[in-house]
């Protein structure tokens, strides 16, 4: 599958990789110069691969909140919010950003491309309320533009400043050019900016308007060691549907006073009992790459397992995020197995680098 | 991509340089390109005696983990121990200041195993397609 900006990243000379059977850039220079640019001034990201679901109705809110483990009914319109879906043992489907359009009538959930088809199906099957659900992803396009510059760059080109939202909200914008786009204040790099949802059709020129105007193209190389230096988890890797929420450090995203949602029984004993293993971050004090799949030793024993990991292109350090053993605790010493070699490395909180704030 | 005319290429993209029974090794500009960016460097030890196609080291960049491999039969006397606190160089001058190994070669007639620049040219051409 192809995104609507396929042929821009191939202008571009972008390395195409495949991604959960998408085309997509991981990367146009290089990871590392597009990892410092978002950074340090801002970076263009096709996101387009992302499924974008559609719910509505006078049935959305009572449906949400049963499959969602936010409040929805306490939802203002234009709010944001990081939210789930969970099996009934509480282990974690899709991770996901719900949109308020109007509050008890229309929401847009944004999830993962490589679950898209896996979430439509498990919407639907859940659907007794009758909620209104509509796939509206192959006619919406994501841009996100990140970093220290992106509002300046946005507003220099479209006459509206994102620095006048808030983070986690969004407004829709009537634009000459596009139409009707919504400006969302969001983000996986922990850099600052906006994510632009668009006409699928109209993406090609947002995007080389963007690049002409200095954002640089970021691929999925830089997308992902971004967001793992802010610590935040990438489903399929970190979060799957044997982790829950609670051990992976995301209670914040779970509204356990809520009542009856999916997996919210146990969650509940999850959070009475206390969890058994915990997603931590790992600083290397050694020269090193910690990857997917190694183990983390600690006196001799094995207390987890890597989940993503990263030299990280601010530090300069190998960064990972693991599943640690509930005995592990911060600023402990746990060693790494890469390969032949044990390093060395501290257990710290992420995010590894300080983001833009909120 | 560069190609230097002087030099020998293996199949996995090391270069090698022959001169007084020394062949200097490295990767190529076509590996360090394909790999990206380069963000460790791990080199077997002085005195280690390989054979051609064993593994005299790892080159790791964000995304793959590389290993690289003796172009011919040998032992290790030198490595570029500078690659440990700057891989980085391996993207910047990979066929210079990123030599990984010299190797003090057993039969220098080996190198006829080896493909000159024209032979690596035609080599990545078809592997790239």
């Amino acid at each position: 599958m192809r995104t609507p900006l396929y042929h821009e990243h191939e202008k571009l000379g972008a390395r195409i990789v495949d991604f959960h059977g998408w085309e997509m850039p991981v990367w146009y220079t290089g990871i590392r110069e597009e990892h410092l640019a978002v950074r340090n001034s801002a970076g263009l990201f096709d996101a387009s691969h992302m499924g974008e679901i559609r719910v509505s109705g006078n049935e959305s809110v009572p449906f949400l909140n049963r499959i969602l483990t936010r409040d929805i009914p306490a939802m203002p319109k234009n709010r944001v919010l990081y939210s789930f879906f969970l099996n009934e043992q509480g282990g974690i489907i899709d991770d996901l950003t719900v949109y308020c359009v109007v509050p008890g009538e229309s929401y847009m959930l944004c999830v993962n491309a490589s679950n898209t088809e896996n979430d439509l199906r498990w919407v639907v099957e859940q659907n007794r309320e009758g909620a209104l659900i509509e796939d509206r992803s192959a006619q919406t396009a994501l841009i996100a533009l990140q970093g220290p510059d992106a509002a300046r760059i946005f507003k220099d080109y479209l006459d509206f400043d994102p620095g006048t939202l808030k983070n986690y909200t969004f407004t829709m914008l009537a634009t000459v050019q596009y139409g009707d786009i919504m400006i969302s204040k969001t983000g996986y790099t922990g850099a600052g900016g906006v994510e632009i949802f668009l006409p699928s059709e109209k993406a090609p020129d947002m995007w080389s308007s963007l690049v002409e105007r200095g954002a640089r193209p970021c691929g999925l190389g830089a997308r992902d060691t971004l967001r793992l230096e802010m610590g935040y988890p990438l489903h399929g890797n970190d979060i799957d549907e044997t982790t829950t929420p609670l051990e992976a450090g995301l209670s914040f995203a779970v509204d356990l006073d809520k009542p009856g949602f999916i997996g919210s029984e146990t969650l509940r004993l999850q959070s009475e009992q206390g969890v058994s293993r915990r997603l931590r971050g790992l600083v290397l004090k050694e020269r090193g790459v910690p990857r997917q799949g190694f183990a983390c030793m600690k006196n001799g024993q094995k207390v987890g397992t890597v989940t993503s990991g990263s030299v990280s292109p601010v530090l300069g350090t190998g960064i990972a995020l693991a599943y640690l053993d509930k005995s592990v605790e911060e600023k402990d010493e746990v060693e790494i197995v890469v390969r032949d070699r044990h390093l060395k490395s501290t257990v710290v909180r992420p995010p590894f680098v300080k983001g833009a704030g909120k | 991509m560069e190609i230097p005319e002087q030099l020998y290429y293996t199949e996995d993209h090391e270069w090698g340089e022959l001169e007084d029974g020394m062949m200097k090794v490295g990767i190529t500009d076509y590996a360090q390109h394909e790999l990206g960016d380069i963000v460790f460097v791990e080199l077997v030890e002085v005195g280690t005696v390989v054979a051609k196609g064993d593994p005299i080291g790892t080159v790791e960049s964000v995304k793959a983990v590389s290993e690289i491999y003796a172009p011919v039969d040998g032992e290790v006397f030198e490595v570029n121990g500078a690659l440990t606190d700057t891989p980085e160089l391996v993207n910047q001058d990979c066929y210079g200041e990123a030599w990984m190994v010299v190797l003090k070669v057993n039969d220098p007639a080996q190198t006829e195993t080896l493909m000159d620049a024209r032979a690596y040219q035609t080599y990545v051409e078809a592997e790239a397609k």
